[in-house]
């Protein structure tokens, strides 16, 4: 009992430990964020702030673009995740249930994909995307995040929807639903912790990307965070640190808090990336 | 009796994948009200028959019809039919009474009625304190009801069974056997019956279709079959234990094996085929050594080793002293056996007897 007991503060002091680690980083930034200007550079360096201050968050707020910035960034991830998992999980109801000439062979070139570095991809897409009149606009940024996304969220997807039993779509249409019925009352459920784990990826993913966005985007009006953020603060002779600080604290909030919510359903995705895929 | 609103019939009816033949050629009329089981050993032909029936599968030939309309094109949910799968394939994130609803649903009947009409089919089946539960909160009878009861509350024409009740326990399963044998007469509908277990359809069906390797082997009742057995094939699948085959030689009048001499009017290459009931152990003409016996309670099995090699199964009362090893005196009764074709394996129609 006791030894129990004792394994267990041990276990509790190493996985704090890890934690703290881990997210040192982050407490550093929140930290940051509201120190004023000059208790940044002191030496020694403080680690709780003396003064505490907003004023970084307001500057940022009212003198910056940095909510355009933050619009750009959410219409942007909103309208990616919403094409790519209508579009994966069709497509990937398609490869599970239907039977055709090529199926594998289209499930594996999905995949085939995944082995060209995006650099390699950067410039024929920004060309592609001059020729269809559509380069320096959010839109750009949409179609280059699906063209990622996608493969990912059809494999993930993929495996979940292999877990569906057969026999429940069929079962639905002896039962007198129509194809389409029967994908939306019978298979859909079955295959919405897939689809929300699969929404988070593609979300995170656009969220954080950036070198599509650098290249693709010149614009402040379609600029989204990542880059928008880095061409305001960062020059070659400045960096504003108390400023760039407090705008990844805000730049972060909308992942923490899909996080909180959906953190079972996105582990659940986890497990089935790596038992089937 | 005899309800064409319900009868099914295959004509010329072929499913092929690539160049592999799940069905050849199945030519099959179940009248209305039958209860008609598919037999045969897995990968028969008999689940793809029964989804061509439900219109899950389409045929690469001939027709199917239901009631005398050929549905060859007919989306399963307008074919008038129900199915029971092996799965029971419950929708996981419906309640029980959701389930049992929801053909009703898709067919449009209000709100009111159907909950009329769960109600019934819960009280049919006993299910009336499970309704708001969830698939996976049910035990495997349970399921079985809910699934049973899904196909029930549309009252079909015609109910297609895709081995209910191999997921069950072997005593649930005796009862649940009886539970739809006594469910079949009291709603006079077609059932088609997929299974493996030949206990199953024997008890159970008014005729057996035995498949095999997709053909059709023998279409008759349960007696047919166990007393007539078309060919080689449906003789050594029905009976437990099986059939024994010797093959053999007949000219000048008599049937010629190393363990048995028959007298018969044919002449050829045949073999003959034994149930183990037809063996009379302690007297007669042959003679054979004990291989094996095994006590059953009720009677005992016995394994024997004719001369020359070839193995006889027998059945001999629970009291009799056998033991392995042994030489045994033995005879059969000749006017119950069965000849076939050594070369086709059909049946032959022959007259046997003691030489």
């Amino acid at each position: 009992m006791k030894r129990g007991i004792l394994g267990h503060i041990v276990f509790n002091i190493l996985a704090w430990s890890v934690v703290l680690v881990t997210a040192f980083p982050l407490i550093w930034m929140v930290i940051t964020s509201v120190k004023p200007q000059f208790e940044l550079f002191r030496i020694p360096p403080t680690f709780w702030p003396e003064t505490v201050t907003f004023e970084h968050y307001v500057r940022l707020l009212t003198e910056t673009p940095f909510l355009l910035y933050m619009r750009n960034s959410l219409i942007l991830s909103t309208a990616t995740t919403v094409l790519v998992v209508a579009v994966a999980t069709l497509g990937a109801h398609s490869l599970v249930r239907f039977r055709y000439r090529g199926r594998e062979a289209l499930a594996r070139l999905v995949l085939f994909t995944y082995l060209l570095p995006s650099v390699v991809l950067l410039l024929p897409l920004y060309l592609m995307m001059v020729w269809l009149g559509v380069a320096n606009s959010l839109l750009s940024l949409v179609i280059a995040y699906t063209t990622f996304a996608l493969p990912y969220a059809l494999w993930l997807l993929r495996s979940f929807m292999q877990g569906i039993p057969d026999d429940l779509e069929a079962a639905a249409l002896v039962d007198g639903a129509t194809r389409m019925e029967a994908f939306f009352d019978v298979i859909l459920p079955q295959a919405l912790p897939g689809i929300i784990s699969t929404c988070l990826f593609t979300f995170i993913l656009s969220w954080n990307e950036y070198l599509y966005a650098l290249v693709l985007v010149n614009t402040d009006s379609a600029r989204p965070l990542t880059t928008g953020v880095m061409s305001m603060l960062v020059s070659a002779f400045n960096i504003e640190w108390s400023l760039l600080m407090a705008a990844s604290v805000m730049m972060s909030l909308p992942l923490i808090i899909i996080f909180a919510f959906l953190q079972s359903y996105l582990t659940r995705g986890f497990g089935a990336g790596g038992v089937k895929g | 009796m005899t309800d064409t609103r319900s009868e099914v019939r295959f004509d010329g009816v072929q499913k092929a994948f690539g160049e592999a033949f799940a069905v050849r050629d199945l030519n099959l009329v179940i009248a209305g009200g039958e209860f008609v089981s598919l037999l045969g050993p897995s990968g028969c032909g008999k689940t793809t028959t029964l989804r061509m029936l439900a219109g899950l599968e389409f045929p690469t030939d001939g027709n199917i019809s239901i009631g005398g309309r050929v549905v060859n094109g007919v989306a399963p949910g307008a074919r008038d039919i129900a199915m029971v799968f092996q799965s029971y394939a419950l929708y996981p994130h419906m309640t029980v009474a959701e389930n049992i609803a929801y053909p009703l649903k898709k067919r449009g009947v209000a709100r009111a009625e159907r909950a009329i009409r769960v109600a019934q089919v819960a009280e049919t089946l006993q299910l009336g304190a499970l309704l708001a539960r969830k698939p996976r909160q049910l035990s495997g009878g349970q399921q079985q009801r809910v699934a049973l009861g899904r196909a029930l509350v549309r009252d079909p024409r015609v109910f297609l069974l895709d081995e209910p009740l191999s997921n069950l326990d072997a005593k649930l399963r005796s009862h649940m056997r009886a539970e739809l044998v006594e469910l079949h007469r009291r709603l006079g509908r077609t059932f088609v019956y997929v299974t493996h277990d030949q206990l199953e359809a024997m008890t159970m069906s008014d005729r057996i279709a035995v498949m095999h390797e997709g053909v059709l082997q023998q279409f008759g009742t349960p007696a047919d079959v166990y007393e007539r057995p078309a060919n080689l094939f449906v003789a050594g699948f029905i009976g437990s234990p099986g059939m024994s085959l010797l093959r053999g030689e007949a000219r000048d009048g008599l049937f010629h094996h190393p363990g048995v001499t028959l007298k018969i009017d044919a002449a050829g290459a045949m073999v003959l085929g034994i149930r183990p009931e037809d063996v009379i152990l302690g007297q007669g003409p042959f003679s054979a050594r004990i291989r094996l016996v095994e006590p059953t309670g009720h009677e005992q099995i016995v394994a024997l080793e004719l001369p020359g090699g070839d193995p006889l199964t027998a059945r001999a009362p629970p009291d009799m002293a056998l033991r392995a090893g042994e030489n045994l005196a033995w005879g059969l009764r000749a006017p119950r056996l069965h000849m076939f074709d050594a070369a086709a394996g059909h049946r032959l129609a022959v007259t046997l007897a003691e030489a």
